[in-house]
């Protein structure tokens, strides 16, 4: 199998880990802790498209509307995320955004903090800048994911975490629990 | 894209082996024989591509200290593009074939002097051309094997790691949630066969989504 059918046949795990954020994004806050100590808060911040595998069909929705009342009718409707955009937060003050896609799982767009370096005067040390902020925000989605991974194949993700999902998304207009 | 400027959009490869001993001296040499060269004026192609210094494009000779700030390699892959507007490129056949025409004093000119025309129309077209540039950051952190590479696009990403392994002698593996859950696992010491049992689950029923 190359790799182009491999990413196809296995997009499944892409698009179950952007539901998962944004199911967890919502029932705890999006925080997350990370090995050495670190936290980061992942939220779904603006867009994210919903596709199915059968048919040629789309739907996009904003979360300017709280509920994405639109979103989850399309989960209902056999739709997967296929791509969403998030605002990460790392140890509450450094703050990443960026767009992921469920396929290859490839960064878009991302902002980050703003580098404090100056590239004409000091370019080395804006590159490491640079660099280490870009791979901070690689290592804690992949750590993230990691979570998920772990979750997902284990004995818990039938028993407890799929059936909270499954409610989460059925009972978008009940309030959430405190 | 940039990686260092901006906002990056990147895809990620894990490098397949590690760099030979002493390698700076050869990559520096493999550099500069990759570098972009540009379109010469006898040129009449329509894509140009080579490595350039990832701070200034238009640097494409290659001191050490240019490419290597460990445990980083990091260069951008500069592609340029000449292309001719399809009308334009119409107008200057019929402009040409009516010049033979009444040159060789012809009524007819066949399908294959029409091809040949065209082609040599856009061969003087394309060197008229002003190239349009664009530039892919391209680092490897060399300690961990992972590279990120400014582009998300099929096309530009099979023209980096070709012109990578010319240039490093060493394949890329893209990474995508399967191969990176599998990376992950397998440093765990946990079977990654367990990634394949993994299937949709229908949020409406039953199942658990696994086989």
């Amino acid at each position: 199998m190359d790799i182009l059918e491999k990413t196809e046949k296995t997009e499944t795990i892409g698009k179950d880990f952007l539901l998962w954020l944004w199911f967890k994004s919502e029932t705890r806050g999006g925080i997350f802790e990370i090995d050495d100590g670190l936290s980061a808060e992942i939220l779904i911040d603006g867009k994210i498209t919903l596709e199915t595998d059968e048919i040629q069909d789309s739907v996009t929705c904003s979360c300017a509307n709280p509920l994405m009342k639109e979103a989850r009718f399309a989960l209902m409707g056999n739709k997967r995320i296929t791509k969403a955009a998030i605002k990460l937060t790392i140890n509450e003050e450094d703050e990443f955004f960026f767009r992921l896609d469920s396929r290859w799982m490839n960064f878009r767009l991302l902002k980050t903090p703003k580098v404090i370096q100056d590239l004409k005067g000091d370019p080395e040390g804006f590159f490491y800048e640079k660099t280490g902020l870009i791979e901070r925000a690689v290592t804690v989605m992949d750590s993230v994911f990691m979570d998920f991974i772990r979750i997902r194949l284990s004995p818990d993700w039938e028993s407890s975490e799929l059936p909270a999902l499954k409610e989460w998304i059925r009972n978008w207009n009940r309030p959430l629990p405190a | 894209m940039g990686l260092l400027r901006g906002s990056a959009s990147f895809s990620r490869y894990i490098v397949n082996g590690t760099p030979p001993e002493g390698y700076l001296d050869e990559y520096a040499q493999n550099i500069t024989r990759y570098s972009f060269r540009g379109f010469d004026e006898y040129s009449d192609e329509d894509r140009s591509t080579g490595w350039v210094n990832i701070m200034n494009i238009f640097d494409a000779s290659f001191d050490q200290k240019l490419f290597h700030i460990y445990p980083y390699l990091s260069l951008s892959l500069r592609v340029d593009t000449r292309k001719v507007p399809s009308s334009a490129l119409k107008q200057h056949c019929l402009e040409a074939e009516h010049r033979i025409m009444v040159t060789e004093n012809l009524d007819y000119m066949s399908k294959e002097r029409r091809r040949e025309i065209k082609e040599m129309t856009l061969s003087q077209l394309l060197k008229r051309a002003i190239p349009r540039t664009n530039t892919y950051d391209m680092i490897w952190n060399i300690k961990s094997s992972v590279l990120i590479f400014g582009s998300v696009s099929s096309r530009t990403c099979d023209e980096f790691a070709e012109l990578f392994l010319k240039t490093f002698d060493l394949n890329l593996s893209p990474l995508f949630p399967y191969s990176l859950a599998a990376m992950g696992l397998s440093r765990e010491g946990i079977n990654t066969d367990r990634l394949d049992s993994i299937r949709p689950f229908d949020i409406n029923g039953d199942s658990d989504g696994h086989t």
